[in-house]
């Protein structure tokens, strides 16, 4: 599987690396900065990128902006993005096209090598990988689309905005996969989504989640 | 030749509109009989929409007069329990609300007025002025041929001619008149205007006459005051002094609200009681008290007596009555000279009332005493503005700050903004010290600690060694987490990476209380000044959620003329005081930094509308964060 990896601190760019090779995948480019990163983007069309928010040389969203621009040339390029912080207004952004491919995570998720790769996996099968903390902010604030859902469907949804199968949530929270499907399908029409088999519709579940709010 | 033959025709046409207008006009009397005389008065706005047909064709037939209507109502809203109101009542049908709607529409439009009245007068004076050239022609015709002496021939073609002279004059003598009448009103309602607005201005004025009055009393009093402090009675100096304060605080107020001149305040601050010496006493100057009564006297005694405002005040009190009194005679004075000394009296004389007022001048010419008069109301009406603002700036003149005590009041500004900036930055840093203390240190010794026993122990016991390696990841997780709030409180990264607006955006999606942010800033304000008013619009929106019980908050943010301003507001149950509750007071201490400032309105039952100013200049946009997201809310 084929990365291109965004990180200004060396240390940390090199240690991603040697995670990254050790699991397998090929690293074809390492960038430290935002407009390496767009054209490594767009020359390379990599499997996935994994990319670092904070990128010089202005040292602001440099690296989001970079991924944002090239998911607008090439739709659907998976893409997960580190940060020091989360911030729903980021994540929103990144799925707001609602075509998938898109992780959000903290950075302190590397410590955990397993899960980190799981998730890059799956952001590279098209999937989305939301950190924890993006879902709990939103429980925190008093949402009243949160406020519709059952404590057991919160958990669903929280599982599911980090971008796991019916299968792993129901191993999570010992459920059989049907009662996990049934609660998914509440949470897809509390959230107002029509029904469809399209994988996408997760996505959409977590972005009208993030969104619920706008206007 | 044919210019007249046109007219004449036009007239006709214009002459049978007025025959046109004589029978709507009798139909509509008809048609109003019931509507008016038996009280249905839901029958009247049918046939005033049907007078209108025939008057939108005659405004088309007099060169496209434009329509003077309101637009019609449209359909009736149901109020949020599904019924409608129509002023003060509610009904469960949207029948009669519209009905209601429609007879307020017809009946309420000055313009429906306008036409009955042009209805009205129409048969006579578009008759006169239609028929009028053509009748001339056709007499003057008839005239010439009737064959009696041949004197009459030239006498009837004199007629012709000067029907035909007339007849474009007469066209646009009636179209005027039917502009006048069926166009849209604009003059009239320009002149009520006008004199409305004299009126208030004279009123103002005529009220800042009387207050030369006041100032005239206090210049009295002051006298004698100072006059007592010079055989040393020196009781009576801060007491006249504060009131002249009082007063002359008042009348800046005045200048800046009838006038248009803001007065900034000149006193110096009242000083502080000394601290005690050790011995017991206190100093003021160079003499030392006892008791605080008598310091606290002392002390305001020398604050009033060293302040240069004082003295001004002082000297304002006694011209006031001489520079504003002239001021005020030359405008309401002249007005009301002009009006009971000249018009009314000429106006009671040509009316041959018996004993009528007396004639100061022209005593025995009433037309010209009458025109005097006038003329004089209205150049005292006219210059009246010019007056007020006179005023406003004489006042300024004496009451504003002088040069040196606007500098004195900036730097005592100056030096608390400094103070509490000072001590604000001091409190962050203590509490970012204990924070980093407490928190990422000691969590990183406990790494360090653990890494240092897994060294030891990873030969000879590895279960244990993964154990503590597990912990030790945990740890930096943990110190992860807490430096990530503490960098959240000391410059929170979205402010860091997209600027304020996107900053206080990310804020709204976080906050317990749905918040909208809407923004119009063309680039960025400067760092420390965006930084300032986003924790200050963060402290505003927490007081809104925990104080005001607000269900939802607006904040929005605009720059103009030099000032960055952002309002918070949120439609909780107000009452916020803005002397108590250190969260405003903190507010206060950020933005006094860069001389900005914070104002609340919060009457009891809410709404609460904080309002952020900072001045600043706003850079070119660094970023794309603001375009194209401009307006959206979160």
């Amino acid at each position: 599987m084929r990365v291109v990896l965004a990180e200004d601190l060396y240390l940390l760019r090199e240690g991603l690396k040697q995670l990254l090779t050790a699991h397998g995948f090929d690293i074809v480019a390492a960038v430290d900065n935002g407009p390496d990163l767009l054209r490594a983007l767009l020359d390379e069309r990599p499997d996935v990128a994994v990319v670092d928010v904070r990128l010089p040389p202005t040292q602001t969203d440099e690296g989001l902006q970079a991924a944002l621009a090239a998911r607008r040339q090439v739709p659907g390029l998976p893409v997960l993005v580190l940060s020091q912080h989360v911030e729903r207004l980021y994540a929103r952004e990144l799925l707001a096209d609602g075509t998938g491919g898109v992780g959000y995570l903290l950075k302190d998720r590397v410590f955990n090598a397993e899960q980190f790769v799981d998730a890059v996996r799956r952001v590279a099968a098209g999937g989305t990988a939301m950190d924890p903390d993006v879902i709990a902010k939103l429980f925190a604030s008093s949402d009243p689309t949160v406020g519709r859902l059952t404590p057991r469907e919160r958990e669903v949804l929280e599982l599911m905005a980090e971008g796991r199968s019916n299968a792993a949530i129901g191993q999570r929270l010992f459920l059989s996969e049907s009662a996990v499907g049934k609660h998914t399908a509440s949470i897809f029409g509390k959230l107002g989504l029509a029904v469809s088999d399209d994988d996408n519709r997760r996505v959409l579940a977590v972005l009208a989640f993030l969104d619920a709010r706008t206007g | 030749m044919t210019r007249g033959l046109h007219a004449s025709a036009a007239g006709l046409l214009r002459g049978c509109l007025a025959i046109g207008s004589a029978v709507v006009l009798c139909v509509h009397l008809v048609l109003f009989v019931p509507g008016l005389g038996l009280g249905l008065v839901f029958l009247l706005p049918w046939p005033i929409v049907r007078m209108r047909r025939f008057t939108d064709l005659v405004r088309g037939v007099c060169g496209g007069i434009p329509r003077p209507y309101r637009d019609r109502p449209g359909l009736p809203v149901p109020e949020p329990d599904g019924r409608y109101r129509h002023d003060r009542r509610l009904y469960r049908s949207p029948f009669w609300p519209r009905q209601l709607r429609y007879l307020d529409w017809a009946l309420g439009d000055p313009a429906t007025w306008r036409d009955v009245g042009w209805l009205l007068t129409n048969p006579v004076v578009g008759g006169v002025l239609g028929f009028g050239p053509a009748a001339l022609v056709v007499g003057g015709l008839a005239v010439a041929t009737s064959g009696g002496s041949a004197w009459w021939i030239p006498v009837g073609l004199g007629l012709v001619g000067l029907g035909l002279a007339v007849a474009p004059a007469a066209a646009r003598a009636h179209d005027a008149w039917t502009v006048r009448m069926l166009a849209p009103r604009t003059g009239l309602g320009s002149l009520k205007v006008w004199v409305g607005r004299r009126f208030f201005t004279l009123t103002r004025l005529a009220a800042l006459g009387g207050l030369t009055v006041v100032s005239a009393a206090l210049a009295v009093l002051a006298f004698a005051a100072f006059s007592m402090f010079a055989i040393g009675i020196v009781g009576a100096v801060p007491e006249s002094a504060s009131a002249v304060r009082r007063f002359t605080t008042l009348r800046r107020r005045l200048a800046d609200e009838w006038s248009g001149v803001p007065i900034p305040t000149p006193y110096r601050p009242e000083p502080e009681l000394p601290r005690r010496r050790p011995d017991g006493l206190y100093a003021v100057g160079d003499a030392l008290y006892k008791t605080k009564g008598w310091t606290r006297f002392f002390q305001r005694l020398d604050w009033i007596w060293n302040d240069p405002a004082t003295w001004r005040d002082l000297v304002w009190t006694f011209t006031d009555p001489i520079v504003g009194g002239a001021l005020v005679l030359a405008s309401v004075g002249a007005v009301g000279y002009g009006l009971i000394g000249l018009a009314i009296p000429g106006l009671a004389r040509l009316a041959r009332l018996e004993n009528p007022p007396a004639l100061a001048v022209l005593t025995d010419r009433p037309v010209l005493a009458l025109l005097a008069g006038l003329a004089l109301v209205v150049a005292g009406a006219a210059v009246a503005p010019a007056a007020l603002r006179l005023h406003g700036r004489w006042t300024a003149v004496l009451l504003a700050p002088t040069a040196k005590a606007r500098l004195a009041l900036r730097v005592e500004q100056l030096t608390e903004s400094r103070a509490d900036a000072t001590s604000a930055q001091a409190a962050e840093l203590r509490r970012i010290e204990r924070d980093l203390h407490d928190g990422a240190q000691g969590r990183l010794v406990a790494v360090g600690l653990a890494l240092g026993a897994v060294e030891a122990l990873i030969e000879t016991d590895p279960a244990a060694a993964r154990r503590l390696v597990a912990d030790a990841r945990e740890s930096t997780a943990r110190a992860l987490a807490e430096l990530r709030d503490l960098v959240r409180g000391v410059r929170p990264p979205v402010l860091a990476e997209r600027g304020l607006v996107d900053a206080v955006r990310a804020l709204a999606l976080d906050s317990p209380v749905p918040a909208t942010v809407s923004a119009d800033l063309a680039g960025r304000a400067p760092e420390p000044v965006e930084a300032a008013v986003y924790f200050a619009v963060s402290e505003a929106l927490v007081n809104a959620a925990k104080h005001a019980a607000a269900s939802a908050v607006t904040i929005d943010f605009s720059h103009a003329a030099g000032v960055l301003t952002a309002a918070v507001a949120d439609d909780g149950r107000g009452g916020a005081d803005p002397a108590r509750g250190s969260g405003l007071r903190g507010m206060r201490h950020r933005l006094s930094a860069f001389d900005g400032t914070v104002r609340v309105v919060s009457p009891a039952g809410g709404p609460t509308v904080v309002t952020l100013e900072v001045p600043c200049a706003l850079s070119s946009p660094r970023t794309s964060t603001s375009s194209g997201r401009g307006s959206s809310s979160s």
